[in-house]
């Protein structure tokens, strides 16, 4: 198409050539003109334009030549419309003389300068001039060439092309605010209608140039071609956007000729570059409301198209912008302009993808995002929309027999796209259950893609607060979900093995908090159904979602403990609720297999009957602790976790005030008997210990509301326990032991148990001291000395406490019930 | 330096969201460290507390799971003053004030960080200092009559004082308080 293709530096070179020579001639040109010697000027600009012939640049350098001349033609441009305006009959010598001119590139561009003047200077008929200059253009059919000279023509004529309907009162407004000495305009004619007719001559000779450019050349330079033709496309969309900035075009003029002249050169041309862009121009440059009036028929321009042209994306921006258009303006216009938008597209998309059966998925799926967009955004009330939408994909799908759609392949990332679309607008997962087709759709993902869908619904509800209040919100949900809560059939082996399972699973948890009936007889029932159909979840998704049932059970008993006097099956119903709560504590551990988290359930659970004063509580108490006893004995194995579940026992233990002391004591010695049982000595010395503040701190039914004050049998378990700590053999570790043997007896002593003797506790001081000496220097070492000076410090205090209280004082403690067997077991 | 302290998430056992309300107010790179009470109950939580700032420290709680090896106790030292962070369900008695001044005594720490109260307050005992940020969700707990006030605590360590604000979310609007904390010479 060029000749020289040759590489950049080549073109530079010959850019720079030619570029040259522009500058000479316009300098000579100027200075004719600066001297009144216009013929001259003209031979110069006629010199200097013969440049624009040359075969010899790319378009890119093209360009830039064009662009330097240019330049230079608007100087003779300005220059003339002074020296015309005020005669301008001598204009007509010029136009006459230009047109002798050999060569017709100069001759044709001189012409546009000098007609665009002759509008300019008001002479001569506008309407004609411009007829004729656009119809002179043809005399070009380099593409190349062809193409910027009626780029030239346009830009030239910019400013004269009849558009407002001009009005005297117009004209002397606009004249009004010209700079002094620029020329006034006068009444002129010609009209928008002439304009229109002018451009879309203009777009369509520009169209047909640049779809030659496609074929000249050599094929194997077809790539190039297209490379070189997209550079240029701007060139022929600047004719749509001069039409779209007219401001007399009215949306009928639209309809009736401007739209389907362009689509006829569009259709027509049967080129797919030029048919992608221009439909895009088409949808960008007009207004929103005359694409409304026009979308039957430029969709039906769609459907005559090239199958190479990429029409997913010209539907999607025309969706898109009428989308927001629609929904931000038509809420005020009666219904059918818009039912009619949704069913238009709807119709045409369906017949689109039934005649191209090359589409790809992922394009009809995608033409379905902005369909399903369209419905859900515009029409947020018709939910039969949005169900036609996802049926008609469904339909699709069924019929290409497609199958476990991967979840982050080319489709499912479309499939993601369309599905979460409702989920964010409605901004209540609850409605997608009036989409009956919108779980069909869904489940054509492959195990992941259904999974992800299922728990960016859940986040949406958490986010939402998305209150499950009824039987059928929870059915709803759940049957959304489903893909979580259950193992599906296409779930791979060791999908409950990753982070992903798991984050899911916490994510149902969550949401199980969000059932909230407005009754405490029906929230019990929501939550009895929920853990059935939790429970079929198999035991590695059990241990998530099954503690916040068991909660939800413990708060609603809470709830429920203060309404004794409104319910007559008060007693029975808390019952039932413990009933239930122990049974699912039991699946935790007979099918999800875990030891640790049920037990602490059970413990919530005895804390939980202690507080509510219903008859024979203290059973359920009991029954409670000793099952996490229980586990504790058989279940727990390591024995760091044997210490924490202890600590965890006692702490309950001492929450607990309503045991009968014969319930009371089977559950402490069962405590200290697991506590000297740990399997090493420091752990021993510090679960005994722990477990010696249930006879000081203990509540039972017996002790009316006061603390157990055991201090005989504190003294013996702490004496156990300073025995065993004697014998453990590393320096430090039993002088950590020691020191908080010490803490323990002085903390007993400042709360004045008189069984505790002085001089044991200072046996024990001067044997820690003896230990301090011995042991290596370390930070640690540093710390415990501090903290043995502290006892001692503490202790002379407690000493002079007690005594001062002594004195006050005789003491006359009640007699306690005695433990019926000490040291058992120990 | 602001030290963010908060806790007894119980997420997703015993709730289901932290309020939109408080995660506005938590907002990243506005803390220098992070003290966690713990009973995050789940990594989504930590990560959570990560996005917050990048020093975070955590404590276990009882229910947090024991395969995350968090350790029970841990002191961070910030400006001039040992915090020492513990969950609290170690304590025996649950809450008892004498235990936890021993901790404190233990940790040889000016201020002490616990949860387990589900009740947000901080008081100054013995010149010791004592916080419990609460729970951040207003997870509900047995151990606690009545309902459970969402809450954490944020100290503003300065050279010789720290200002603690302690935030509620009561019916749905953020209440601050604001309590003054002074090194006394001894500790």
């Amino acid at each position: 198409m060029y000749d020289n293709p040759g590489n950049a530096t080549d073109q530079e070179k010959f850019l720079d050539q030619s570029i040259r020579v522009v500058k000479a001639e316009s300098f000579e040109m100027k200075r004719c003109l600066d001297k009144g010697k216009t013929m001259d000027a003209l031979k110069h600009a006629l010199q200097m334009l013969n440049e624009m012939r040359t075969s010899e640049l790319s378009p890119k350098f093209y360009y830039r030549l064009y662009m330097d001349t240019m330049h230079e033609l608007q100087c003779l441009e300005v220059n003339l419309i002074q020296e015309f305006s005020q005669e301008p009959s001598k204009l007509s010598n010029l136009y006459e003389c230009v047109q002798y001119a050999s060569a017709i590139i100069p001759r044709l561009y001189l012409l546009v300068t000098i007609g665009g003047v002759f509008i300019k200077c008001g002479l001569g008929s506008r309407k004609e001039i411009l007829k004729d200059l656009v119809e002179m253009c043809r005399g070009v059919q380099h593409p190349l060439r062809g193409l910027f000279l009626r780029n030239y023509l346009m830009q030239c004529t910019r400013s004269v092309l009849p558009d407002f309907p001009e009005t005297e009162e117009m004209l002397l407004s606009h004249n009004s605010t010209l700079p002094k000495g620029t020329p006034q305009l006068k009444p002129r004619d010609g009209t928008v209608e002439d304009t229109i007719d002018f451009v879309l001559i203009n777009f369509g000779e520009m169209n047909k140039l640049w779809v030659r450019m496609q074929h000249q050349g050599p094929s194997k330079e077809k790539e190039k071609r297209e490379k070189d033709r997209l550079e240029l496309r701007i060139l022929v969309g600047t004719n749509l956007v001069r039409l779209a900035q007219l401001e007399a075009l009215t949306e009928e003029m639209y309809v009736r000729d401007v739209l389907p002249s362009i689509l006829e050169q569009i259709v027509s041309c049967r080129d797919t570059i030029s048919q992608e862009y221009l439909m895009e121009c088409v949808i960008q440059v007009f207004a929103d409301d005359f694409h409304l009036a026009t979308l039957n028929e430029f969709l039906n321009a769609c459907g005559q198209l090239q199958q190479e042209v990429n029409i997913k994306i010209l539907l999607i921006a025309l969706v898109d912008r009428l989308a927001l258009y629609t929904n931000s303006s038509i809420e005020g216009q009666p219904a059918p302009t818009k039912m009619q938008l949704f069913e238009i597209f709807s119709e045409q998309a369906t017949n689109l993808i039934k005649n191209r059966p090359d589409m790809p998925m992922d394009d009809i799926v995608a033409l379905h995002v902005s369909l399903v967009s369209l419905a859900v955004k515009c029409y947020p009330d018709r939910l039969d929309y949005a169900n036609m939408t996802f049926l008609g994909l469904r339909q699709v799908i069924e019929e290409k027999g497609i199958t476990d759609i991967e979840a982050f392949g080319k489709v499912g990332r479309e499939l993601t796209k369309l599905l979460n679309i409702p989920i964010d607008e409605y901004k209540n997962v609850l409605r997608l259950s009036e989409l009956p087709e919108y779980i069909k759709v869904m489940n054509y993902f492959d195990y992941r893609g259904q999974c992800n869908i299922a728990a960016y619904m859940v986040q949406n509800m958490l986010e939402q607060e998305t209150i499950l209040r009824h039987q059928e919100d929870v059915d709803a949900a759940f049957s959304l979900i489903s893909a979580l809560l259950k193992d599906q059939e296409k779930q791979p082996e060791s999908s409950h093995e990753t982070e992903e399972f798991a984050d899911e699973q916490n994510l149902v948890a969550r949401l199980l908090h969000l059932i909230r009936a407005d009754d405490v007889d029906s929230q019990f029932l929501l939550l009895n159904s929920a853990r059935k159909v939790l429970g079929e979840g198999g035991r590695h998704r059990l241990r998530y979602t099954l503690p916040p049932i068991i909660f939800e059970l413990y708060r609603l008993v809470l709830q429920f403990a203060d309404m004794k006097d409104e319910d007559e099956k008060w007693d029975a119903k808390i019952r039932k609720m413990f009933v239930c709560a122990m049974g699912t504590i039991g699946a935790l551990v007979s099918t999800a297999e875990l030891a640790e988290l049920p037990m602490k359930l059970y413990l919530n659970g005895a804390i939980t009957a202690d507080r509510v004063p219903f008859e024979d509580n203290h059973t359920v108490v009991y029954e409670f602790v000793s099952k996490a006893l229980s586990i504790l004995e058989d279940d727990v194995v390591d024995s760091r976790d044997r210490v924490r579940c202890l600590q965890l026992t006692v702490g309950t233990l001492l929450k607990t005030t309503h045991l009968p002391e014969e319930n009371w004591q089977p559950l402490a010695n069962q405590a200290v008997l697991a506590a000297a049982k740990m399997f090493k000595k420091p752990d021993q010395v510090r679960s005994l210990v722990t477990v010696a503040s249930l006879y000081w701190h203990g509540e039972t039914l017996e002790t009316n509301g006061e603390k157990m004050r055991n201090g005989k049998k504190v003294v013996d378990i702490l004496r156990k326990s300073a025995k065993i700590a004697r014998e453990c053999l590393e320096p430090l570790v039993q002088q950590q032991l020691f020191i908080q043997l010490l803490s323990a007896y002085i903390y007993y002593y400042e709360d004045k148990c008189t069984e505790i003797n002085v001089d044991h506790i200072e046996e024990l001081i001067s044997r820690t001291q003896d230990n301090a000496v011995q042991l290596d220097v370390s930070a640690e070492a540093d710390n415990l000395e501090k903290q043995l000076g502290e006892a001692i410090h503490r202790l002379q205090l407690a000493k002079i406490d007690v005594a001062a209280s002594q004195v006050a004082s005789p003491r006359t403690e009640p007699d306690l019930p005695q433990p019926p067997s000490e040291n058992e077991g120990l | 330096m602001l030290v963010l302290l908060i806790g007894d998430f119980n997420m997703p056992h015993r709730s289901a969201n932290i309020s939109p309300k408080f995660r506005k107010l938590l907002v990243p790179n506005k803390m220098q460290h992070v003290l966690c009470t713990g009973n995050l109950c789940s990594r989504e939580t930590f990560d959570y507390l990560r996005t917050l700032s990048s020093d975070v420290h955590v404590v276990k709680g009882e229910f947090d799971d024991e395969t995350l090896k968090y350790p029970d106790t841990k002191v961070v030292t910030v400006g001039q003053f040992r915090i020492g962070v513990c969950h609290g369900h170690q304590i025996i008695p649950w809450g008892d004030s004498r235990m936890l001044e021993l901790l404190a005594r233990q940790l040889d720490v000016d201020i002490l960080v616990t949860g387990n109260s589900y009740e947000c307050n901080a008081v100054e005992k013995s010149g010791r200092f004592f916080v419990d940020p609460g729970s951040a969700t207003g997870s509900f707990s047995v151990n606690k009559t009545g309902p459970v006030t969402p809450s954490f605590a944020l100290l503003d360590v300065q050279a010789d004082n720290v200002v603690t604000y302690l935030y509620r979310l009561i019916d749905d609007a953020v209440k601050v308080d604001r309590i003054i904390y002074k090194k006394s010479k001894s500790t």
